[in-house]
């Protein structure tokens, strides 16, 4: 079959998920290795710090975050009121990136989630039934693999016009062909296993064997790849929002208020990169999560 | 001594590549800075280089970077004076009458020996060629892009295209006669939208507009010698030009589209460019820290919200629209721009001659809105909520946002409710256009978006007149009132020109009386450049003349 | 493997056919008409009517598809409606501007990456490799258009040491390889390496720990052999997966540049789209895509090649 190879994060997920089905004490190696890494555990925790403080933002933050007040315009980090000081517009800073938090992760996280779901489904069908179905499916998905992923969602977005919906469209349009591949692989080479054609031989329905066997050793993997993803979309979306065609003003997201503040740089230059900072930090945190949960869960290494 | 003597042998190549590098080096240290006394190099908003065959695009900054510089009209404007209102004087017509017998006709006695950047002489039938660019479809020369570009601004000129009747005939090699449908007195400020390319040149670039982009020609004081399309135009002086008073004094201007505000403000603080258009005005304190002079001027343009009276509309009663104007804070609005804005009193400020005697002031007086609204029937339980169209940017829209936020801080003091709607510029112009009874309008009572308000059609008429609502016209709100009109005809009719500014300031005084928008301030136009550049005039204008500066 | 060959390279006439009508489709979903955008707000309906006329706006979408395929595949994509210039015109100016971003970003990337990334594979475990692939972890999380931001106001602003815009002194069209057009590259160049910098470390790093880690290798080392042969050999085998992935780096930073274009005002295929996507100027948009795409798709196709050819296990 004349395909592209999977990529070095893939071929991993693939090359787990064979292992998983394998051995049984698995799962367990794999949590014990996790409690012995420092430095991801430390991720975890602060990612569900982050994670928390946005869900919570309406019980931490003092303020409305839409309410500006013209008077307190720049205002640097540290005025009384204004924690890490006021916005282009004179809102708090501290309530819009908490807030921002709120839409950036939703934005993040949504469009991968969605992905997961829809090209989970796609690559499972196509790697169980196999033939014909296998080839549409993963024919389709080629034409889409043909365009670089920033290049794919700009479009996309660029047709459908700004905001929040459309860009978590356009987002998970880029991100279902690789989850569709991954699991795609992963499927077929369960399917392929001895014990799983045995179960076939022995009469046992589709469903069953799917639900039995493929299922539950396939979205393990592919779901930690899909991890490896969100950091990817969550500067894809602050991308498209500082060009125009993610969020609108004046919703707090991180990557909008990276763009709107762009023109204060001069005034305060501390507030204008604080949303920066946000990303990178949410950006960071998950990938390195995310390396921290696949290196436990490599048995090669 | 060998081993000296061999050493010196290396001597000469030694020098030689010291040399080198030190001429080398000396080219590094060279920056990208003008050559001494002579290049301006312009940071424009516009987002790509402007049409350069004629009519330009990109607005009135096309005009002001392009079409203005390479090319005239019959009549031009006055861009000599930053202290007095900037009128039209003559430019390729040395004068021009209405026929007193037949008030749609009008002689346009045409400049002599006036040439154009190819050598060729200019005259009537070159007039007449210009205008069938825009209008006759049989002419090899017409085009309907540039057409659509600027025929809307000369909506009196004759032109029937079913008989391919022409409201411009030659009377002789240096006179034409216009005929308009209705005797209207507002003409020449429509011809001055007119810019003339030279027939001669586009017979020599093989009849193709596109190749005379590349290489235009026109009367004006620049001539074009390199455009490199989305990044930079070059222009030099064209010596044979006709006004002596207008002979540019630089040796080359340079125009670089950076759409950016940050960009562009980025590029005059790191000294790749030398002027730019429009600087965030947040980075204004930073550009005078260092050192860059801000010019600016109040000119025809004036920021406001643009109203819905149709059945229905809360401001349909005098009393919000008053209350409204007197809720507005425009001292605040200034300072949030820095103190570059000028608080409007009226749709035109002042000291412009159309201003009139309104009794009605613009100020701040919240007390007075609260009464107002209290007795057209609103207070604190019973708010009015009102929705408006607004854009997140935008040529003239100044900094939107914080703007518009600010005047909702305001009107909800005194109860009034606002709801924005906020999108693209080219939206919200799609929905100016489509009227406030449209579909797309979704009940939105008021749109804002900036205004010329540079000659009379476009600051009054086009809003005012009764039947010039969607899809003939611009009267978004549907406004119609018969004394208006009444004054608007008036003022067509009087072709004197005092007279005509008289019928038009009564117009304005009742225009203002009545609060027909929500105004809030003029722009001044800030411009950011180095101290190196000398002699410019920012005239009350839309457009500049480039002619006067020189570097030091 | 010849069949093989043959069959990866007959495959790219149905992708190119689907990218084609992916592209056409994805242009023409967008709400709004395409003439509204270059149209002054004045012009009367009829004005706007020939216009669309003209542009064969007013016919059904498969006719519109069909003609600009045809054109397409004789070389002719369009006129770009807001600026009337052919869209090949354009993209024959900014397509060698993008190339040498993302060249210089992809070659600029490789070399930090595959030094970080062998530095950290071959000590793997010690401080170096925590450090490396901090680096590494950093470059992929920055948003890069912001770093780009930030590094134009220290060295452009506040510095003067370097510009902070475009691509030359006398515009693109005449770029030369001197030092006053160099120092407009370099702030771009930075900025775009930077993700294919992490990307590459990370799989440098993997693949040279991985082999370093097999079992023959360590007993070559405990044979004594000497480090350099050692090394020889994990290039060797670390040369493929990287070259691909860098392959791959390259057509992401080719189609992907937009960001770092509209930060520098870079006059490449990123600057094109970007006013071609907010002038709604659907022949460039189409047009630019497309070549992006194509490029992408051949890019793609050249990797798979010479990773078959260099191991031929990795033929599927």
């Amino acid at each position: 079959m004349s395909r592209r190879a999977l990529d070095k994060n893939q071929q991993a997920t693939v090359d787990s998920a064979q292992v998983a089905v394998q051995s049984r004490g698995y799962w367990a190696t794999v949590l014990m290795r996790l409690g012995q890494d420092k430095v991801t555990l430390v991720c975890g925790a602060v990612l569900l710090t982050i994670i928390l403080s946005a869900v919570f933002a309406d019980a931490i933050a003092l303020v409305d975050p839409y309410k500006a007040n013209m008077l307190k315009r720049l205002k640097p980090i540290g005025t009384p009121g204004f924690p890490l000081g006021g916005d282009e517009m004179g809102r708090d800073m501290l309530t819009r990136l908490l807030y921002g938090g709120r839409l950036s992760l939703f934005m993040g996280v949504t469009p991968v989630v969605l992905a997961l779901g829809i090209g989970g489904l796609l690559g499972l069908v196509a790697g169980f039934m196999g033939g014909r179905v296998n080839m549409l499916i993963m024919r389709v998905m080629d034409v889409f693999y043909a365009f670089p992923s920033v290049l794919l969602a700009v479009a996309i977005s660029g047709a459908l016009g700004a905001g929040v919906g459309n860009a978590i469209v356009s987002m998970t349009l880029v991100f279902i062909p690789p989850l569709t591949r991954v699991t795609e692989s992963v499927t077929t080479q369960i399917r392929n296993l001895d014990y799983v054609e045995a179960a076939r031989a022995s009469g046992a329905g589709n469903l069953i064997i799917i639900r039995v066997h493929v299922l539950s050793n396939v979205l393990g993997p592919v779901f930690i790849y899909a991890t490896s993803l969100i950091s990817v979309s969550i500067i894809l979306a602050s991308g498209l929002s500082f060009l125009g065609l993610g969020t609108e003003p004046p919703e707090p997201e991180w990557g909008l208020m990276l763009n709107t503040l762009r023109q204060s740089i001069y005034v305060n230059p501390w507030v204008a990169a604080l949303p920066g900072a946000m990303i990178f930090f949410t950006s960071i945190t998950f990938n390195l999560l995310s390396d921290g949960v696949r290196s436990a869960m490599d048995v090669r290494l | 001594m060998n081993s000296i003597c061999k050493r010196l042998r290396h001597l000469p190549r030694i020098i030689a590549a010291t040399a080198a590098v030190a001429v080398v080096a000396g080219s590094l240290t060279v920056s990208n800075s003008a050559r001494a006394g002579g290049t301006l190099r312009v940071g424009m908003t516009a987002a790509d280089i402007p049409l350069s065959w004629g009519q330009p695009d990109q607005g009135f900054e096309g005009f002001r970077f392009m079409g203005l510089m390479l090319y005239d009209a019959l009549i031009n404007w006055d861009m000599s004076s930053a202290d007095k209102a900037s009128g039209l004087i003559p430019g390729l017509a040395e004068n021009w009458e209405v026929n007193p017998n037949d008030k749609t006709k009008w002689t346009f006695k045409l400049r002599q020996g006036a040439k154009f950047h190819d050598g060729s002489e200019f005259d009537a039938d070159a007039v007449l060629w210009n205008f069938d660019r825009l209008f006759d479809k049989n002419a090899p020369q017409y085009s309907a892009r540039m057409a659509s570009l600027v025929n809307f601004r000369i909506p009196s000129l004759v032109y029937d295209a079913g008989s391919n009747t022409k409201g411009w005939k030659k009377i002789d090699k240096y006179t034409v006669e216009f005929t308009t449908k209705a005797p209207d007195s507002f003409f020449p400020y429509q011809i001055c939208y007119i810019l003339l390319s030279s027939p001669a040149q586009f017979d020599k670039t093989g009849k193709d507009w596109n190749k005379f982009a590349l290489n235009p020609s026109g009367t004006g004081p620049w001539k074009l010698v390199k455009i490199v399309p989305r990044e930079r135009a070059e222009f030099v002086p064209f010596k044979e030009h006709w006004d002596a008073s207008r002979q540019p004094k630089l040796d080359k201007v340079i125009t670089i589209p950076i759409p950016d505000p940050n960009a562009r403000t980025a590029a005059l603080l790191s000294g790749q460019v030398d002027w730019i258009e429009a600087p965030a005005p947040d980075a204004i304190p930073k550009l005078k820290e260092r050192g860059m002079v801000i010019s600016s001027n109040l000119y025809p343009h004036i920021w406001s919200w643009h109203l819905s009276r149709v059945e229905g509309s809360p401001w349909n009663d005098v009393r919000v629209r008053k209350a409204a104007n007197l809720a507005i804070d425009r001292a605040g609005v200034k300072a949030l721009l820095g103190g570059y804005a000028i608080e409007a009193k009226g749709h035109v400020s002042p000291a412009d001659p159309w201003f009139g005697t309104p009794s009605f002031e613009l100020k701040y007086d919240p007390a007075a809105a609260k009464k107002l609204m209290k007795e057209a029937g609103y207070g604190p339980g019973n708010p009015l909520q009102v929705k408006i169209m607004i854009s997140a940017s935008g040529s003239g829209q100044m900094l939107p946002l914080p703007m518009n936020e600010y005047i909702q801080q305001n009107l909800k003091e005194i109860g009034i409710d606002v709801e924005f709607e906020v999108m693209e510029w080219q939206s919200l112009l799609d929905r100016w256009r489509s009227g406030a009874q449209s579909k797309q309008a979704q009940g939105a009572h008021g749109i804002n978006v900036s205004y010329t308000t540079q000659d009379p059609y476009s600051s009054f008429t086009r809003f005012l007149r009764c039947d010039l609502h969607a899809p003939s016209g611009v009267n978004w709100g549907y406004h119609c009132n018969k004394e208006i009109d009444e004054l608007l005809k008036n003022a067509s009719l009087a072709f004197d020109s005092k007279e005509r500014d008289r019928w038009i300031a009564k117009l304005h005084t009742i225009e203002v009386d009545q609060a027909l928008f929500i105004w809030v301030v003029h722009d001044v136009a800030p411009r950011g450049m180095t101290t190196k550049v000398k002699g410019f005039v920012q005239a009350r204008n839309w457009f500049q003349s480039l002619t006067p500066v020189h570097m030091e | 493997m010849f069949a093989y060959l043959i069959r990866r390279v007959l495959y790219v006439i149905p992708i190119s056919f689907g990218v084609t009508v992916l592209v056409f489709a994805l242009v023409h979903m967008a709400p709004g008409d395409p003439l509204s955008a270059v149209v002054p707000p004045d012009a009367p309906e009829e004005m706007v009517q020939e216009l669309r006329k003209a542009y064969g706006f007013d016919k059904p979408l498969p006719i519109q598809y069909a003609t600009w395929l045809s054109r397409v595949l004789i070389g002719d994509l369009g006129v770009s409606v807001a600026r009337g210039r052919k869209v090949t015109d354009e993209l024959t100016i900014a397509v060698p501007n993008t190339f040498i971003l993302a060249v210089g970003g992809t070659l600029l990337g490789f070399t930090l990456g595959a030094f970080f990334g062998g530095v950290a594979g071959y000590f793997q475990g010690r401080w170096i490799d925590k450090l490396a692939t901090a680096i590494a972890i950093t470059g992929i999380s920055v948003p890069h258009y912001w770093l780009g931001i930030v590094l134009v106001i220290i060295f452009s602003v506040e510095m003067n040491v370097l510009p902070s815009f475009g691509m030359g002194p006398g515009g693109s069209t005449a770029w030369q390889w001197n030092a006053e057009n160099i120092k407009h590259l370099v702030l771009p160049l930075i900025t775009l390496s930077v993700i294919p910098m992490g990307i590459i470390t990370r799989t440098v790093r993997a693949t040279v720990a991985e082999i370093l880690n097999q079992e023959f290798v360590q007993a070559l080392h405990a044979k004594g052999l000497l480090t350099y042969q050692v090394l020889l050999h994990v290039v060797k085998n670390a040369a493929p997966t990287t070259l691909a992935v860098m392959g791959l780096q390259l057509g992401y930073l080719l189609g992907g540049s937009i960001l770092v274009e509209t930060v520098f005002q870079w006059p490449g295929t990123g600057s094109l789209l970007n006013s071609a996507i907010f002038e709604r100027d659907l022949p460039l948009l189409q047009g630019t895509i497309l070549i992006l795409a194509m490029f992408f798709v051949l890019l793609n196709l050249l990797v798979d090649i010479v990773q078959s050819a260099i191991d031929p296990r990795m033929v599927r």
